[in-house]
């Protein structure tokens, strides 16, 4: 009961203190600070190659770093032990990139195998909650569909069906837009905010598709791939604007950058 | 965590009022091992005749999706049923889910499956068709390898040498082992058996037949197509799920002279070659075991043998190696080419590319067999 009655409790959603990444010996990104609050939807954005996806594999637990500490409801990740961790994964759904739907099972089983893992619901049960969680996404009787029968729109959504097979509280999503047609794009932004009000979902998404930012954002952080820490931090719509450092409105206002001093002189002249 | 109830029980009860049955939904489903299911809860609350159903959420302690997963197939269920559906006091989340869940328009219905005659012609078809391919292939094979010998092909060299070198150089440790001991043991046997008779002497004769005429093609064949066919069947199947193919055929590239020829050719260079490496060992394998066995020196052993064993048993086992070489390069590139594009295809056109190769190997070598003694060689 009372899920979200304490929702903006400075502890509550998922708080990122002082993370520090590396790849190998190179530095991808440092002194990564923020929070994202309870049923809201977070975007880190950035240009390519800044450490977005790293950072998110740092969150959902795939990669992990020596130094900050990121915690989910109160709960340090990285200090608990293996038992405690996966039954922390649990509670953490991810569309990852390439959807990474596997390739051998039909639609319906790839959204019940998590079910049949982590539950104890029978055969019946898992079939009633496979219908619901495809047609929340808009696929309603397609699960005995195989996921090469399915366009890239319907793949995504099929990945978030499977996201949210164990109703998680977090959800991450990787390039939830990324390749896909305008409308296709503004369908599924529609259906991301509509999940994270239905579930009351902190959803943390990739992205650098700057229609997509502007709409489904509550609130963002800007990965800067020079300094190699965040340098923007709040709402885009007000970052595009007013944002301190212009590489950061350049991005949002997909404009050349003006100002070229902090730049690195061009070799070979 | 308080104890999970281990029956669904206390999540529902059923009142009855009237021609109206009332589901009540109480406790935390969220915590629940068993829910009730919608098909069981649609026959209950129908099995009085009942015309409406109220689905009541008053009594939830907590707004869990699940809740919504099961009314929401209650409901189409009980539609099916032609029995008139309502909800009340459900928790504002649950509805909000519900209504994003509400279908779609435009979403396809799955129809029923064919019947079970056009599934078995479509099986029958399916089959006739997988014929069709390999007679193709082999049609494409005959028809390119002049294009190839002429140099014409479009196949890259670079390429054809790293798979000369994947199946000829690279096979060498495998086949030496398996050769030597093949051959050894041929001796061992044999050693054992003609001493009874105390005709060691012929050992010569028996190993070096074996070996020539039948044992170094096939163990060769057999290792060829699990380290070679299955690599190639992988790769290719891999390729044709990224679309490599595809992509391949875009820029004006023959996919079969592209990919298979070189296969074809490498396999077909190396695998006679390998045969005569792989008779040799075999031989030099019974001859040690003759040296120890029987005390027969190499210098006896080697002279029977050149009495012994005609040129044409080489000769015979060398054409057998073109032919398998043939049969794995066709086999494999086939596998791989008509794979389905998932990452669980690629092993079994691994797998099949295996087994089809090694019944191939054993039926092509009876043929011969068959055919060397009618012809009396």
């Amino acid at each position: 009961m009372a899920r979200l009655s304490d929702t903006n409790a400075p502890d509550r959603g998922i708080v990122v203190r002082d993370l520090r990444m590396h790849f190998g010996e190179t530095l991808v990104q440092r002194d990564l600070s923020f929070h994202v609050a309870r049923a809201s939807i977070f975007v880190i954005m950035g240009v390519s190659g800044c450490g977005k996806s790293t950072l998110l594999r740092h969150m959902i637990d795939l990669q992990q770093s020596a130094q900050g500490d990121i915690s989910f409801d109160g709960q340090r990740l990285w200090t608990r032990d293996a038992a405690e961790r996966a039954a922390l994964q649990r509670r953490i759904g991810v569309l990852f990139q390439s959807t990474a739907l596997w390739s051998s099972m039909t639609v319906g089983d790839n959204v019940a195998l998590p079910m049949q893992l982590h539950t104890r619901l029978g055969a019946a049960e898992i079939r009633d909650q496979v219908a619901f969680k495809l047609a929340l996404v808009g696929l309603a009787g397609q699960e005995s569909r195989m996921p090469s029968e399915l366009s890239g729109g319907m793949k995504k959504r099929a990945g978030i069906a499977r996201a949210i097979a164990l109703d998680p509280d977090y959800l991450f999503l990787d390039e939830p837009s990324a390749g896909l047609d305008p409308m296709t794009s503004q369908r599924l932004d529609t259906l991301i905010m509509r999940l994270r009000d239905a579930l009351s979902l902190s959803v943390v998404a990739v992205t650098h598709e700057l229609p997509s930012i502007f709409t489904i954002a509550d609130d963002s952080i800007y990965l800067d791939d020079e300094q190699r820490t965040a340098i923007a931090h709040g709402d885009p719509r007000e970052l595009a604007e007013r944002a301190e450092h212009a590489r950061v409105r350049a991005f949002l206002n997909r404009e050349p950058l003006a100002e070229r001093d902090d730049e690195e002189p061009i070799h070979g002249n | 965590m308080p104890l999970a109830a281990a029956d669904d029980s206390a999540l529902y009860r059923i009142e009855r009022e009237s021609d109206t049955s009332v589901l009540r939904l109480s406790g935390d489903w969220g915590r629940a091992h068993r829910l009730p299911t919608s098909e069981a809860l649609a026959a209950a609350l129908t099995r009085d005749g009942a015309v409406r159903v109220v689905i009541d959420g008053g009594e939830l302690t907590r707004a869990h999706p699940r809740v919504a997963a099961v009314v929401h197939a209650l409901q189409q269920r009980l539609d099916r049923r032609d029995v008139d559906s309502r909800t009340r006091a459900l928790p504002e989340s649950i509805r909000s889910l519900m209504t994003l869940a509400r279908p779609a328009p435009q979403t396809a219905s799955v129809g029923r499956g064919p019947r079970w005659i056009t599934r078995l012609g479509a099986r029958g078809r399916g089959q006739f068709d997988a014929v069709l391919l390999v007679a193709r292939l082999v049609g494409n094979a005959a028809a390119a390898t002049p294009r190839l010998a002429l140099g014409r092909a479009q196949a890259r060299w670079p390429d054809f040498v790293a798979l000369v070198r994947e199946t000829g150089a690279a096979s060498l440790p495998v086949v030496t082992v398996v050769n030597l001991l093949i051959g050894a043991v041929l001796g061992f046997v044999g050693a054992v058996q003609l001493n009874a008779f105390g005709a060691g002497l012929y050992l010569a004769d028996l190993v070096g037949i074996a070996v020539a005429r039948e044992m170094a093609a096939i163990m060769t064949a057999f290792i060829m197509a699990g380290r070679v066919g299955a690599t190639f069947a992988a790769h290719l199947a891999t390729m044709e799920a990224n679309e490599e193919i595809d992509a391949l055929r875009m820029i004006g590239v023959a996919p079969f002279e592209y990919l298979v020829l070189p296969r074809l050719a490498a396999l077909t260079l190396m695998m006679p070659l390998l045969f005569l490496y792989a008779a040799t060992l075999g031989i030099v394998g019974g001859m040690i075991v003759g040296d120890l066995v029987l005390n027969t020196s190499p210098m006896s052993f080697l002279g029977r043998l050149e009495d012994a064993v005609a040129a044409r048993h080489f000769v015979i086992g060398f054409v057998k190696a073109v032919c398998f070489g043939v049969l794995i390069a066709l086999a494999s590139c086939h596998m791989g080419m008509r794979a389905g594009r998932n990452a669980a295809e690629v092993g079994r056109a691994a797998t099949r590319t295996v087994v089809v190769s090694i019944i191939g190997i054993i039926v092509i070598d009876a043929i011969f067999a068959l055919c060397t003694n009618a012809l009396g060689v």
